[in-house]
This record gives C-alpha cells, sequence and structure tokens, in this order.
C-alpha cells in the first residue's frame, strides 16, 4: 500500500512440482515473479511470469507391489533430481507434490505425498484428485491461456497409465472436468504375454465381450479392438450426455448433465503426449514398447477424435503438463491487506468449512449460521489434531462498519459456544476486507489464534494451506486443494 | 451522417477489454465527433466531478461523527482553488480555539477535510473512521480530538499538528476527482508534524473508495502504518523498506 516497486529480488518464488503418477514420476522447478496486478496501490498481488527453470528426467515409478508405492525409492530419486536441479529444500519457497492416476489410489498415497511435500521445501504442499489433476494439466500444458487468447472452447485431454482426465476451457478459465478410468497401463504385457489387467480394463473387456484374460498371448488386433473402445468412450465422455453406460461406470466422480460445444482438443499425459505419432499402423513403431497398451490407445484416440469433428492441436508441453502444472499454477496470492500472525505460518492442511453467501443473511441467522458452520466442522474433524480449520466466507454483503461489527459480534457468540479454546481459527472471505474484520474480531475472539485472508475462493471440502508472508509482509501464499486419496 | 466505426461492429475481445475498464473505450465516433450517448454521458460524469468540488461536506455528518470544526484562511470555493497556500494554513484565532478546545499533545491526531471531493468524504468516512479509531484504541494509542477542516490542503494537517503538538497527524481527504469516480479519498500520514514538513516525509494510502481499497479496509491498514510510524518514530521515505520487510523472528 506504501508506494514502493513491489518487484525486487524477494519477489521471485522458486516453485517445485512432483508428479507421482501410474507409470512415471517426475519432477520440474520454476520460478514464479510476484508482480502488482495493476497501477493503482490498492490492487493485489498476483503471480505474473512463470518460468520453467529445470525438466527432471522420466522415471519409471518404483513400485514394492501393484498396490504400494516404494516410497524410498521415490524419494531418493526426487532427492537425486533436485541436486540436479541445484535446489536445496531452503531454497524451495512453494510448489506441489501431486500424485496422480491410479497411484493416488495406493495404500500409501496420502503418507507418500506429505513425505514428499515436508521433505522438499517449507511450502510445498499436498494434492491428489482426478479433477485438480485435469485442471492443472490444462495449465501447464498452456491449454487454459490459448483457449483465453483464442476465446475458443478447448478441452485438454490428459491420458496416462491409469486414468484420463479431461479439464475445458474457455476464455474466462476453467468451465469443468470430466475424467475416466481409462489409460494406457490398465493392461500389462510382458514377453508376448498379458501380465496385468487392471479393473476398468476387466469391466471394458466384460462389457465387450472381448475374452482376454491375464497369461494370455499377445493378440494385436484384440488389444486395439480394446484400444478403440477406450478412445470411444473418451470421446463419448466429451461429447455427452447422453453417455454410453460404461462411461458412466468409468467416470471419476459426476460427469456434467449438459453437453458443451468442444471446439478442440489437446491431448497431454503420456499416452496423450503419443496421439499422432502412432496413427499409421504401417510405420514401424513397435505398439508394445512401452509394455503396455499405451501406444496402442494413443492411435484410436486420434482416430476417434478425428471421427468426432473436433480439432487436435498440439501446444508446447504434453509429458509434462500436470507437472508443470503442478509446480506454477497451485500457489495463488491472498488480497494485499490481511490479518495475520507470522508466528503461526505456515499453516498445512487445514480443512475448509464454507459459511456459504451470507449477503442476506442478518441477526440471530447470521450467528444460527455460524454456529452451524463450526458444529460442521467439530463433528467431521477433531480441530485440535488438524491443527484448526478455516471458514470460508462467499460474500459478507455491504462493506460497511455496521455490517462487519454484525458479522464479527455473530462469529464471535457462535465460536465461544460451538469451536474449542486455543485452536486455531482462519476466515478466508473473497471480499477485500481482511485485515478490518480481524481488527474486530481479534479483540472479541481472544484466547483463539486468528488468521484472516482476503480475495480467495474455498469450498467446502478443499483443504487449504498458507505460507509465511511475502512482499514486505503484505500477502501471504496459498493453496487451496482437493485431497482424494483411495476414492 | 453515416459511421465509419459503427460501435456495435466489433470483435467481442473489445466488450471484454472495455468490461474490465472504466475508461470509455470502443463508444464509436460520429464523423470526427463523439455521438450523442457518449457525449452525455461525459457531460454527466463531469457533472458529478464538479459537484464534488463545488458542494460542502454536511453539518449532518460533522455532527455524527463528532468532529471539530474549523476553516483554513479560504474563504469559498473560488478562492479554494485559487489559492492553495491559504488552504495549507489556518488563523491565530483559529489555532486558540484549537488549543482551547481540544486534546492538547495527543500521540494520534485524526483530522478529516474536504479537499477536492466532499463527495468522498460524505461517502467513505462514515464506515472508514469508527474502524480507524477503534484499532488506535486496539492498540493503545492516545488519540485526540477529531477535527474537520473546510477548504483544507493536504499540508494543512502540519498546522494543525504542531499546535497541538502531535506526535503524528491523519488527515482524511477528498481527492481530486475523475471522469470515473468522484468519491475516491486519500490518507496522508505523517510523524512529528510541523510547518514546511516536506511531502517525502508522508505516507500515503490513495484510491480509497468502494472500487478501489475499500473504506473499512482502510481504516484497518492505517491502523497499522501508524503504530509502525510510532514504533520507528518516522513517516514516509524514512520509514524505509528495510524497516517493513517481513522478518520472523
Amino acid at each position: 500500500m506504501v508506494f514502493e516497486a513491489p518487484t525486487d529480488a524477494a519477489s521471485t518464488l522458486t516453485s517445485v512440482g512432483i508428479d507421482v503418477g501410474t507409470t512415471t514420476t517426475h519432477i520440474v522447478v520454476s520460478e514464479l515473479r510476484v508482480e502488482s496486478a495493476g497501477i493503482s496501490g490498492a490492487d493485489k498481488l498476483v503471480i505474473g511470469d512463470r518460468t520453467v527453470r529445470f525438466r527432471g528426467p522420466v522415471h519409471e515409478t518404483p513400485l514394492l507391489n501393484p498396490e504400494t508405492v516404494d516410497t524410498e525409492a521415490v524419494a531418493e530419486l526426487i532427492d537425486v533430481d533436485l541436486t540436479a536441479a541445484g535446489v536445496g529444500p531452503e531454497e524451495i519457497d512453494t510448489g506441489a507434490v501431486i500424485v496422480t492416476g491410479e497411484t493416488a489410489r495406493t495404500v500409501n498415497a496420502k503418507p507418500l505425498a506429505h513425505k514428499l511435500a515436508d521433505e522438499s521445501g517449507s511450502f510445498v504442499v499436498a494434492t491428489a484428485g482426478a479433477a485438480l489433476e485435469a485442471i492443472l494439466a490444462g495449465q501447464g500444458a498452456g491449454t487454459a491461456n490459448h483457449a483465453a487468447e483464442s476465446e475458443a472452447t478447448i478441452a485438454n485431454v490428459d491420458v496416462g497409465g491409469g486414468t484420463t482426465n479431461t479439464a475445458i476451457f474457455d476464455a474466462d478459465g476453467v468451465v469443468e472436468t470430466r475424467c475416466l478410468d481409462v489409460g494406457g497401463r490398465l493392461i500389462g504385457i510382458a514377453d508376448g504375454k498379458i501380465t496385468k489387467l487392471a479393473d476398468p480394463a476387466r469391466k471394458i473387456i466384460e462389457a465387450h465381450g472381448l475374452g482376454l484374460s491375464v497369461g494370455d498371448s499377445v493378440d494385436q488386433e484384440q488389444l486395439s479392438r480394446l484400444a478403440d473402445v477406450m478412445a470411444s468412450l473418451v470421446v463419448d465422455s466429451l461429447l455427452g450426455p447422453p453417455y454410453d453406460q460404461l462411461t458412466l461406470q468409468l467416470s471419476i466422480g459426476p460427469l456434467p448433465e449438459e453437453s458443451l460445444a468442444v471446439n478442440a482438443i489437446v491431448f497431454t499425459g503420456g499416452v496423450g503426449r503419443l496421439v499422432g505419432e502412432y496413427t499409421d499402423p504401417t510405420t514401424n513403431a513397435d505398439p508394445f514398447a512401452y509394455n503396455d497398451t499405451g501406444p496402442l490407445l494413443a492411435g484410436a484416440l486420434a482416430e476417434a477424435a478425428a471421427d468426432s469433428q473436433m480439432s487436435v492441436m498440439q501446444l508446447s508441453e504434453d509429458l509434462r503438463a500436470t507437472v508443470i502444472g503442478a509446480g506454477t499454477h497451485t500457489t495463488r496470492l491472498s488480497g494485499r491487506t490481511v490479518y495475520i500472525d507470522s508466528e503461526q505460518l505456515p499453516l498445512r492442511n487445514l480443512p475448509v468449512i464454507s459459511a456459504g453467501s451470507l449477503a442476506d443473511v442478518h441477526g440471530s441467522e447470521l450467528t444460527a449460521t455460524f454456529s452451524t458452520t463450526f458444529s460442521q466442522a467439530t463433528q467431521r474433524y477433531n480441530v485440535r489434531d488438524v491443527g484448526g480449520v478455516a471458514v470460508g466466507i462467499e460474500e459478507i454483503g455491504d462493506l460497511s462498519y455496521d455490517r462487519l461489527q454484525e458479522v464479527a459480534s455473530s462469529f464471535e457468540s457462535a465460536l465461544k459456544d460451538n469451536y474449542p479454546l486455543s485452536v486455531p481459527i482462519v476466515v478466508v472471505t473473497e471480499q477485500n476486507c481482511a485485515k478490518a474484520l480481524g481488527q474486530l474480531l481479534e479483540v472479541r475472539c481472544v484466547g483463539w489464534p486468528l488468521i484472516v485472508i482476503d480475495e480467495l475462493t474455498v469450498g467446502t471440502s478443499s483443504y487449504l494451506d498458507i505460507g509465511e508472508p511475502l512482499a514486505h509482509g503484505e500477502t501471504v501464499p496459498a493453496v487451496v486443494k482437493t485431497l482424494i486419496f483411495g476414492e | 451522417m453515416s459511421t465509419n466505426n459503427s460501435p456495435d461492429d466489433h470483435d467481442e475481445i473489445l466488450d471484454r477489454i472495455a468490461e474490465r475498464n472504466p475508461s470509455r473505450l470502443g463508444v464509436g465516433r460520429a464523423g470526427s465527433r463523439p455521438r450523442t450517448p457518449t457525449l452525455l454521458e461525459f457531460r454527466s460524469d463531469h457533472g458529478v466531478a464538479r459537484d464534488a468540488v463545488h458542494s460542502h461536506v454536511s453539518d449532518d455528518l460533522i455532527e455524527t461523527m463528532e468532529l471539530f470544526d474549523i476553516q483554513t484562511l479560504v474563504d469559498d470555493k473560488d478562492e479554494y482553488l485559487a489559492r492553495p497556500d491559504k488552504g495549507r494554513e489556518i488563523s491565530e484565532a483559529t489555532a486558540e480555539l484549537l488549543r482551547d478546545s481540544c486534546q492538547q499533545a495527543p500521540q494520534i491526531q485524526l483530522i478529516v477535510a474536504d479537499g477536492l471531493s466532499s463527495t468522498a468524504v460524505e461517502r467513505n468516512i462514515p464506515d472508514l473512521l469508527p474502524i480507524l479509531s477503534d484499532g488506535l484504541d486496539q492498540r493503545g494509542l492516545d488519540v485526540g480530538t477529531p477535527v474537520f477542516v473546510t477548504y483544507g490542503r493536504v499540508d494543512v494537517m502540519d498546522a494543525i499538528g504542531e499546535e497541538l503538538d502531535a506526535e503524528c497527524c491523519v488527515i482524511l481527504i477528498g481527492e481530486r476527482p475523475g471522469l470515473a469516480t468522484a468519491e475516491s479519498l486519500s490518507a496522508y500520514m505523517v510523524y512529528g508534524p510541523e510547518r514546511g514538513t516536506p511531502t517525502a516525509k508522508k505516507t500515503v494510502i490513495s484510491n480509497i473508495h468502494d472500487g478501489g481499497l475499500p473504506p473499512v479496509e482502510a481504516g484497518a491498514e492505517i491502523v497499522d502504518l501508524v503504530d509502525e510510524m510510532c514504533d520507528k518514530q518516522a513517516s514516509g521515505l524514512d520509514l524505509t523498506s528495510a524497516d517493513r520487510e517481513f522478518t520472523k523472528d
């Protein structure tokens, strides 16, 4: 707020992205520049330029068995790559570990993500979830930017070993996500035989009577038919509703109830990057070079997309789209006037409970709304053990002194009746009023460690991480994420 | 008259830019002149801006906010615009009145001034002043009698601060109105006010209005800055960025 250039050396963040996927594990290190969004002192700080500084090699994800990731081996791979990148944990300001695809469903996914996050830097967060993965891939690949610039509706289809995560972008950002249990490594192949059939593959085989089972000799024609079905399901998920029964069975989370005119598709991910390469069956490329059906699926996808009349575009990042997204697009900055106690930061993995929009809620009804919010928090979580919760407020209403006093007083009564003393409480508002609300709450909520930040959107069932202040204490980095392990 | 630049015949992208920008973009023209709706809108906005300059802050507001009402050496709006020097000074009689009626040697002296926009004062002070007073009280700072100055310029805070022997002065003053908003307020702050204090020693928060920094949020921000100024015994450029650097001990 004081007039001084906010872009000094301290305003560059070193960010790491770590992706542990079904098939591959890799890291990127990026530089994020903190900039003022405009010329006025009231404009919030944003992350401007994002430069990828280091792209780690692609490793096969080490597994102890199909249900367990070899945590130690993954940690070691990442350690070696970070050394090669020339950054130590103390230099890493922010970033994200994302456990993706089938790996997110392994028994030790959650401890793995948290361990990697803790070891990689002071404010590296653990994330998972197909929808988040889909969005990050689209941001990392540049699809989001391209959609914004060209004003087109573009689907970023990230096809990996275990899952296909689609995020659809238009000029204003993410429209929706459509995710399926379809991927290149649902079938394992070695020495000319089928060695593995994951559940989603079995469902498809059964539904289409393809009669494949573990131990069978590889029959390229049969496997191609399977790949064709998979590709048609992916296209079906983009065009629907209506959806094929099998598409619905294999969807991760609900699919949208309204169809959308998609102008173009960008394929990313390990399989997505092969789209175009394996289209022509007369080339000599070995379709089983990766011991799976990835190349066959890539070829089938190219054909299915061509039949659907949607054009296929290529952007600069394909294989590393998700990890670049994780490294460059997870961190957001709060508004410039916040109420923080830096002694308490960073805060990690705070569950978010949204109080919704309060614009038309007054008096005792307002207190009741906050009481419900706090009761939900204490019923769902042991708030002391998780280190506190974050309460999201969509809209406070008119930003007048009287209104803020009313909100602060209702919050106080509800807090005192429903929330254990001395457990940290974080308030996140969308409107620019954190400092004022913090000041009003400070005198009312003595005995609770309090943080109020603004200009961020959070929803129930997400989790919030808040880092140490940046830019002379004017803003804090925050990561809002959905953790869906083992679902 | 034919229009060779019809405002309806353009790319959707121009609408997006125009939506996010308060300027008059993509409004088209009729020959070499603006179209009638554009001209009328411009004149209406200009009228709002002129009103902000020429109107007076209501007695009602001054009473409700419990402000001690004084005037600079200026006699009317025309003189106010022509003689900035007079808007920075108070008469000996006014100085005596201040010394007799207001708290002497407060830590913080709050001043509200009409400046170039009475509208800005009317719109922002009712939300800003209470949260500012609350916050200063919460920090245990001793706040003097708040003063309202008619025909005030920013530097009148030096004269008032000097007469009352205040440690720190905050003046909330209407900004020169533009054609986008006439409701913008600024807060100037100075540590150790005395006549002739250079602008470099003053800290400012500008663009306080609903569409910029909301007045309540500005109030809480001023509390932080004033607290820091008292702590570091400095303001303006003397309050270096090194002082403001975040440190976690």
